[in-house]
């Protein structure tokens, strides 16, 4: 062993071989340096909103199939689908409350009230062509499509809460996600006997694919025990809809349930303890720019 | 070392530019003029480059008719080299290959199908990766396998050999532990993983002997223009340096996709007077906008060795670099000033530089005297034939002994790798009895330098006996 230190410079021709490999070897690898455990019940909270969103697809399902059968009169969508609205359009309110002075707010209003009156006349007018739109296509097509349609939907939402200040910024993902939904309804509208029905479902699904998930994005900026709260208010209404259609569907949906918001953070948690992060000198570096 | 037959194998090469291209030609030549054969192996470039060439001093290169599927890289997959392969280094008489970049399926193969011909393998990784995207984990498995069974690893730098032996599992797994110390890392890491850095050709990076010292300083920045270039932090930083030294001004040369930005930046701050941006620069005029200046700044965010800050200091400049990857190694202290990728910290390393530059402390003459002796292409040729010669001299792996280790990659991945060498060895078979070996077209007359050199005496003498004559 020669006396000289051995230095990490390859500018200078040293004494030892190529394959010299020095105790200092690896010296500035770290493991796991930026790593944040998750906790257990942060991710059961964080889990809610994708219940949510599986609670309304079911929703809206449960919806087409008591108006498919007759069992539901699409007048009483309607007015509850503008009732709804007016709720969100409330809470949505109530939210933005300090940001805005009224001025802006009085402005926001008319805004809204104009948009969506003509999106309720537009829907009007569209509901004979929507119901025979895909008319002609078989009902096994149908609804092989708008379950794919769904599950891209349920796939590719934006789960993420609202940033604490700004606007709410779209990403394409949760756009597709909107127009997958959207797209799922118009197909299934075409199962539909008549207009009003067309009518009554393409403003249910509007307010909750269109509006819902941005009220939501919002909504988990709130506390936690709210959001608790509008989770299970969603997840049992949509059982309580499905049990008088069919036991096994609202059991499969229990399930699920159960297992998104419990079993699936429990696997996430688990599997924190293989983590392993590798840094070192090697990584691209992030600039930092004032 | 006796004379010995070399393939170079890698996707990157001439008519392509680029440290990797440049590398294996430098040493090939050299390797040429120390009196072995080297051909190289790429795939083509259509219309023009296809076939084989001859580049001078006598290098064979073989342009494979593979298309290319990004950034001049083929397709992986295995075996379709083969046949091309197996030819070759019959016709050729290659006793060892030596494979180049790791993200050359051309190289990858390469070391996958030698062992069929007793054939010897060297691999040079080129380049740092990180572990943490989907991207590099899956190039990261695909190096793994690869080098699972190559003879020797040669790395660019310190930083990259460190890399490089994590990406592909170059360590003993399940060290035998012989007492309760901590095992120290030449106990359990490869001792077939070599570090020989770049090199240049220091006469062609000569500062300007007619460069005047004036008041101006002119900081030089030669890249491609990209993210990974740190141009976002010349961005930010210029316009700060511009405004606290007004005898500073700056020339850009490179092109790529945040030229955009640099405009306007330019265009922000009024100063098209003192940022002059070149676009792209030949490899053969980068001198010459070098010594136009007396300061080079790299903002890169990733470099594994940084042969242009070399370039740079070797034509007499100040380097100020970024303190990532390979480059804290590459020269002495009192000719780089090294900033975190920040931006502040960049501001206060050029301000460093452009006080010692301005008090007139920086040698450029002595600058270029001292990277001459750190940096040259003979030195890293023959560092490199010791390599081949502790290569050649080993003991190859038996078959099974191969097998085993390729199982060893992982649960999923060894058995897919498994097949993939079993398969692999099938294939061959197939084509030892498809294309015989006694129908392969020998080469039995190879390039001979120094019948070369009479040959080009002769001539130059008879040409002067004519004009003589005329």
């Amino acid at each position: 062993m020669p006396d000289t230190q051995w230095e990490k410079v390859l500018w200078k021709s040293q004494p030892f071989p190529d394959n010299y490999v020095p105790d200092s070897f690896l010296s500035s690898l770290r493991r796991n340096a930026n790593f944040r455990p998750y906790s257990y019940w942060s991710l059961v909270l964080a889990s809610c909103a994708i219940v949510q969103q599986l609670a309304v697809i079911f929703i809206f399902l449960a919806i087409f199939v008591n108006l498919k059968e007759r069992t539901l009169d699409p007048r009483i969508l309607v007015w509850l689908s503008i009732g709804a609205f007016m709720l969100g359009v409330t809470i949505w309110e109530r939210l933005d409350y300090h940001k805005f002075d009224s001025l802006s707010r009085r402005n926001g209003c008319a805004k809204i009230a104009k948009s969506s009156i003509l999106v309720f006349l537009a829907l009007l007018a569209l509901s004979p062509v929507l119901k025979t739109l895909t008319a002609a296509t078989s009902s096994d097509s149908i609804w092989a499509l708008s379950s794919c349609l769904f599950v891209l939907n349920v796939v590719l939402a934006d789960y993420s809460p609202a940033a604490p200040l700004g606007m709410v910024r779209e990403r394409l993902t949760s756009v597709l996600s909107m127009n997958a939904a959207i797209s799922s309804s118009v197909v299934l509208a075409s199962r539909l006997s008549d207009d009003a029905s067309v009518f009554a479902l393409m403003v249910f699904s509007v307010q909750v694919f269109a509006l819902f998930p941005i009220l939501r994005h919002r909504l988990q900026a709130t506390p936690a025990a709210v959001r608790v709260v509008i989770t299970a208010l969603l997840a049992g209404s949509t059982i309580l809809l499905a049990l008088p259609l069919s036991i096994v569907v609202a059991v499969i949906l229990c399930a699920t349930f159960m297992f998104v918001t419990f079993i699936g953070p429990c696997v996430l948690f688990w599997s924190q303890k293989y983590k392993n992060e590798i840094r070192g000198p090697w990584d691209v570096a992030v600039p930092k720019v004032n | 070392m006796e004379r010995t037959a070399i393939a170079m194998i890698c996707d990157f090469f001439h008519p392509n530019v680029g440290g990797v291209e440049s590398h294996i030609y430098m040493l090939s030549a050299n390797l040429i003029t120390r009196g072995h054969k080297v051909i190289v192996i790429t795939h083509s470039h259509p219309p023009d480059r296809v076939g084989i060439r001859w580049l001078s001093p006598g290098l064979k290169v073989y342009y494979i008719p593979f298309p290319t599927i990004a950034s001049s890289a083929t397709l992986p997959n295995f075996f379709t080299f083969l046949p091309y392969f197996r030819t070759i280094i019959l016709r050729e008489h290659i006793t060892l290959i030596h494979a180049h970049a790791s993200l050359s399926s051309l190289a990858h193969e390469g070391i996958l199908h030698s062992h069929l011909l007793g054939v010897r393998t060297v691999f040079t990784d080129h380049s740092l990766f990180g572990f943490d995207d989907a991207a590099s984990i899956l190039t990261n498995k695909l190096v793994e396998a690869a080098l699972r069974n190559v003879d020797a690893v040669i790395c660019v730098s310190h930083t990259g050999r460190e890399n490089t032996v994590l990406r592909a599992q170059l360590f003993e797994r399940h060290p035998v532990v012989a007492s309760d110390e901590p095992l120290r890392p030449s106990q359990y890491v490869n001792n077939n993983v070599y570090v020989i850095p770049n090199a240049l050709v220091a006469e062609r990076f000569k500062p300007d002997p007619n460069f005047k010292q004036t008041d101006t300083i002119t900081v030089v920045v030669v890249s491609r223009l990209a993210y990974r270039k740190g141009i976002d932090l010349l961005v930010a930083t210029a316009p700060r340096i511009c405004a606290a030294f007004p005898n500073v001004r700056f020339l850009v040369g490179g092109d790529g996709p945040k030229m955009v930005e640099l405009l306007q930046m330019r265009e922000k701050h009024l100063l098209q007077d003192r940022i002059e941006l070149l676009g792209p620069v030949k490899p053969n005029d980068v001198r010459s906008v070098l010594v136009q200046g007396s300061i080079f700044l790299n903002t890169s965010l990733t470099e594994a060795f940084g042969i242009a800050m070399v370039e740079a200091a070797c034509a007499g400049l100040y380097v100020v670099s970024t303190r990532v990857g390979g480059v804290p190694e590459i020269l002495p202290e009192d000719m780089i000033s090294f900033a975190n990728p920040e931006e502040d910290d960049v501001f206060r390393a050029m301000s460093e530089a452009i006080r010692i530059v301005s008090e007139g402390k920086h040698d450029p003459s002595q600058a270029h005297e001292r990277v001459k002796s750190f940096y040259d292409w003979g030195g890293v040729c023959e560092r490199t034939m010791r390599v081949y010669d502790a290569v050649l001299k080993s003991q190859p792996r038996d078959f099974w002994t191969r097998m085993q280790r390729t199982l060893d990659l992982g649960r999923f991945a060894g058995p897919i790798f498994l097949t993939i060498l079993v398969v692999d060895c099938l294939f061959f078979l197939f084509l030892e009895w498809l294309m015989p070996r006694e129908d392969v077209d020998f080469v039995r007359i190879d390039w001979d330098q120094e019948r070369f050199i009479e040959v080009a005496h002769e001539t130059q003498e008879a040409r002067r006996g004519r004009r003589r004559l005329g």
